[in-house]
């Protein structure tokens, strides 16, 4: 439980559980291009064990070791003695961030992107930058990371601004259930956002979509600042909580892996696609056809997080007119996991090139993935390689089909 | 002897920067394989290295040499005897990296590798030409050819595969002064070969003491189509090692045989219920393969002749129901730590090998043993070949429990000895068992000396392994 994770010393028996036996080098998509030790998960585990005790102090040469982790949960899904490496690595960050602060960190974690009303003028900024062309003279002059290009064109509208607070059933009512709008999503694929809505509410449910929700907290989880990540999180599954909903929905594995995990309460946190197509059963009858060569991406978050693989593969295969093909290494990472990109742009790239080599083994014409951060990584991996292959959410594919 | 600056910027005139670590805190990440010796000490390296080239290994080798520098090979880092760990300091030469299927001659049934290939994944690119190579250690997933052919590996399948180095036709050696060698024949590709004096198997378990493989000429065999699974549950420990024999006596030859005891089948349900494995004093595991027909008639033949004195038996070849029967086996080791809820598993005194006569009589010793140590134990192994895994489970943060634990594995060792057996089957030696060597080998240590000595004069290849310093005497 991420809510329950305090210190280094509440985990003391997973370094001792650890028996260094070498399973996770053989999982890890950093070892597998680093192919150091320094970069495998047991040794990720020896560093935190190694700071628990005081035996290293907290500083730059650590930090950057830690940075050096996906939290994509390959190795703690794969781990023979059940440790959960990200976990430690989430606190380690965490006791090095309180020791030894980032004034970067804490301005963009804990002062902007906790708070929306901050977060839409940067994002505002941002956009205003794109479209005078100024992001492109300070990628050129190297004021901005080589990663400003997996940003794309921003869209003119964050989603929340077109979606009300109540979406009602539009066929027999079945559910109320609640809508959690993650941060990529909003802002950079609203279309995702609208999509979800509208199955939701296409099916049968009334959606709750309140207006005061925040950040879930994984980047602030992710970046040292896990105090502020758990009360991010526990302030939306409260909000939800008093919203008085069946169920919390997200359309992003990320969002869906923190809040499930966060969780304290009875409100049950679901992946929308393993919702829809557990809870609501779509018929796929006489749908419009798609006619897509289409092949799927497992967001780590989803798949190792949250043991969802079948579900998403389910809704793309009943898609009328879909050639769904499956690709090799479907269930490994892409390499952007958020912030990672942005700090680790060239073992990032390493990754993807892997994962860009797989699609087009494919022959497919869209890439389907259930996380926005997968999105903006594969689009821009596609497009690095000049590969002309859309991406695109399994919902929007639905939404698409069934004519809405 | 520590590195000193000058010789830091020598190795970085023979290497890149990125092949070289000498930071305080890299060089801690070389301090631990999977063993206990490793979680109760630390052993720091000065240097790592990343050759990707035998030259490069080479150049390393003389510079060592010429300085008088302790060289120790490393490959996953997954033994258990802190084999590949620096323990008197030195640099740490990690071939890992350094993975290239260098060739797979179809023709010839062979395959060149560098010894960073991991073995799952040799086995994976052979599948392609319906090839394997059988040797099968439980860390497959993770563990190098180079450390496999290192330590003489062998697993689950040694019955009937035999161990690593039934497989080596040749290797490429680069010597500790530097000088490269390449052994069963420097251009050959024969399978039989008699010629000179076998020094292949002079490298193969010497864990890196002689010299450093840079290259392997494998031998691969064609991949069996059909395999098939016998689970057999006894309520007389007694019954299982002679079923073995019956079915040896029968003129059938499993691929695998393993044997879990009482200990390890509690310790598998009480990790995963769902397995539910009957309580029992002992299952046996019979692995069949070949060619389907084959299999189905030897199957059949298994379980007609272990009925005799197991209680239960099934037979399967469907893949997910072998699956589900090998399910106890392959989490015991992982199980084994959760017999009790502040205790973790160790490596120490895992690995004895003891005739198949004596399998019994070892596990009610070490049973006997554990108790009067006051030491939970689970036993598990490969009893088709008498390899016996036993698992110390203690509380790490008991001082009194790890030297009870030390005394215990000292005393599993010197029974597999006074059994007529050896101190490890599969594992090695490393620097947790070369005490055991006087006892084990008597004269023959001395010409173990004298080789190590002409190959390695200055003592510089992986020290303080395999090998009890000269004129010790352990034997007491």
């Amino acid at each position: 439980m991420l809510s329950q994770l305090k210190q280094l010393e509440d985990v003391k028996d997973q370094f001792q559980k650890c028996v260094r036996c070498g399973l996770c080098r053989s999982v890890c998509p950093i070892f597998k291009e680093d192919r150091r030790e320094t970069t495998a998960p047991r040794g990720k585990v020896f560093l935190t064990q190694m700071l628990s005790s005081g035996e290293i102090e907290p500083g730059s040469k650590v930090s950057d070791k830690l940075s050096m982790c996906l939290l994509c949960e390959s190795c703690s899904s794969e781990c023979p003695s059940g440790i959960e490496v990200h976990k430690l690595v989430i606190l380690a960050r965490s006791m090095v961030s309180e020791k030894c602060p980032s004034l970067t960190n804490q301005l963009i974690f804990k002062k902007i992107w906790t708070k929306p009303q901050l977060l839409n003028r940067c994002v505002g900024l941002l956009r205003a930058g794109q479209s005078f062309g100024l992001l492109n003279i300070g990628y050129k002059m190297g004021f901005l990371p080589k990663s400003s290009g997996l940003l794309g064109q921003l869209p003119g509208r964050p989603a929340r601004y077109a979606l009300p607070e109540t979406f009602p059933a539009i066929t027999k009512q079945r559910a109320r259930v609640g809508y959690f709008l993650g941060c990529a999503t909003n802002y950079m694929f609203p279309e995702v956002a609208y999509s979800t809505v509208k199955v939701l509410s296409y099916l049968g449910c009334e959606v709750v979509i309140p207006k005061n929700t925040n950040c879930c907290g994984l980047p602030q989880m992710a970046n040292g600042e896990l105090a502020t990540g758990q009360q991010l999180a526990a302030h939306n599954l409260e909000i939800f909580s008093q919203a008085e909903v069946e169920a919390l929905i997200c359309d992003c594995a990320s969002c869906s892996a923190t809040l499930s995990h966060s969780r304290d309460g009875d409100l049950p946190v679901y992946d929308a696609v393993s919702y829809i197509m557990q809870q609501l059963q779509p018929d796929f009858e006489n749908r419009r056809k798609i006619n897509k060569a289409i092949t799927y991406h497992d967001p780590c978050h989803l798949a190792k997080a949250q043991k969802i693989t079948t579900q998403p593969r389910q809704l793309l295969q009943m898609l009328p007119g879909i050639e769904y093909r499956e690709m090799p290494g479907a269930g490994d990472c892409c390499g952007g996991a958020g912030t990672f990109v942005i700090k680790n742009f060239d073992m990032s790239m390493r990754i993807l090139d892997r994962k860009i080599a797989n699609i087009k083994d494919t022959g497919a014409e869209l890439v389907a993935t259930c996380c926005p951060t997968c999105t903006m990584q594969l689009s821009y991996g596609l497009s690095r390689h000049g590969l002309n292959v859309e991406v695109a959410h399994p919902l929007e594919l639905l939404a698409e089909s069934l004519g809405l | 002897m520590l590195l000193n600056q000058p010789l830091k910027q020598k190795l970085l005139e023979l290497l890149s920067p990125e092949q070289v670590l000498t930071d305080e805190l890299d060089l801690k990440f070389y301090s631990y394989d999977s063993s206990f010796h490793a979680k109760l000490n630390r052993f720091f390296p000065e240097a790592v290295v990343f050759p990707r080239s035998t030259q490069e290994v080479s150049a390393v080798m003389r510079l060592a040499y010429e300085h008088n520098i302790s060289v120790t090979p490393r490959g996953a880092g997954t033994g258990e005897t802190c084999g590949c760990v620096a323990v008197q300091g030195g640099i740490i030469m990690d071939l890992s990296p350094w993975d290239t299927i260098e060739e797979v001659d179809v023709a010839n049934m062979q395959v060149f590798v560098r010894p960073g290939v991991v073995h799952a994944n040799l086995n994976t690119h052979l599948e392609k030409y319906g090839l394997f190579f059988p040797p099968d250690p439980g860390s497959s997933r993770m563990c190098t050819v180079g450390g496999m052919v290192s330590n003489n590996s062998s697993g689950l399948r040694a019955v009937k595969y035999g161990t690593t180095e039934q497989y080596i036709l040749g290797l490429e050696v680069v010597l500790p002064n530097g000088d490269v060698i390449i052994t069963g024949g420097q251009n050959s590709r024969a399978i039989k070969n008699v010629s000179g004096m076998n020094l292949t198997k002079l490298f193969v378990g010497a864990e890196g003491t002689l010299g450093v493989i840079t290259k392997i000429r494998l031998r691969v065999w064609p991949k069996p189509k059909g395999r098939g699974l016998a689970m057999a549950v006894f309520d007389n420990l007694e019954e299982a090692p002679q079923a073995v024999l019956d079915v040896y006596r029968g003129g059938i030859l499993p691929s695998g045989i393993e044997i879990l005891d009482d200990s390890a089948i509690k310790a598998i349900n009480m990790y995963k219920p769902e397995i539910n494995l009957p309580n029992a004093e002992a299952i046996l595991l019979f692995e069949v393969d070949g060619n389907p027909a084959g299999v189905e008639w030897e199957g059949q033949q298994i379980k007609e002749i272990v009925s005799r004195r197991a209680i239960k038996v099934e037979w399967a070849t469907e893949p997910e129901r072998i699956k589900s029967l090998w399910q106890g086996r392959s989490v015991v080791a992982t199980a084994a730590a959760r017999i009790r809820p502040d205790g973790s598993r160790i490596f120490a005194g895992e690995d004895i090998s003891v005739p198949l006569n004596k399998v019994t009589e070892c596990l009610r010793r070490i049973k006997k043993m554990a108790k009067e140590y006051g030491v939970a134990v689970v036993n598990y192994g490969h009893i088709g070949d008498g390899n016996v895994h036993t698992a110390p489970v203690i509380n790490l943060d008991n001082q009194a429990e790890v030297e009870q634990v030390k005394k215990l594995t000292d005393a599993i060792h010197r029974l597999a000895i006074e059994l007529g057996g050896a101190t490890t089957g599969e594992h090695g030696v490393g620097a947790v068992r070369a005490c055991y060597a006087t006892a084990e080998h008597g004269e023959a240590l001395k010409v173990m000396h004298r080789i190590k000595h002409t190959l390695d004069p200055t003592g510089i290849m992986n020290p303080g392994k395999l090998l009890p310093p000269e004129g010790d005497d352990y034997s007491a």
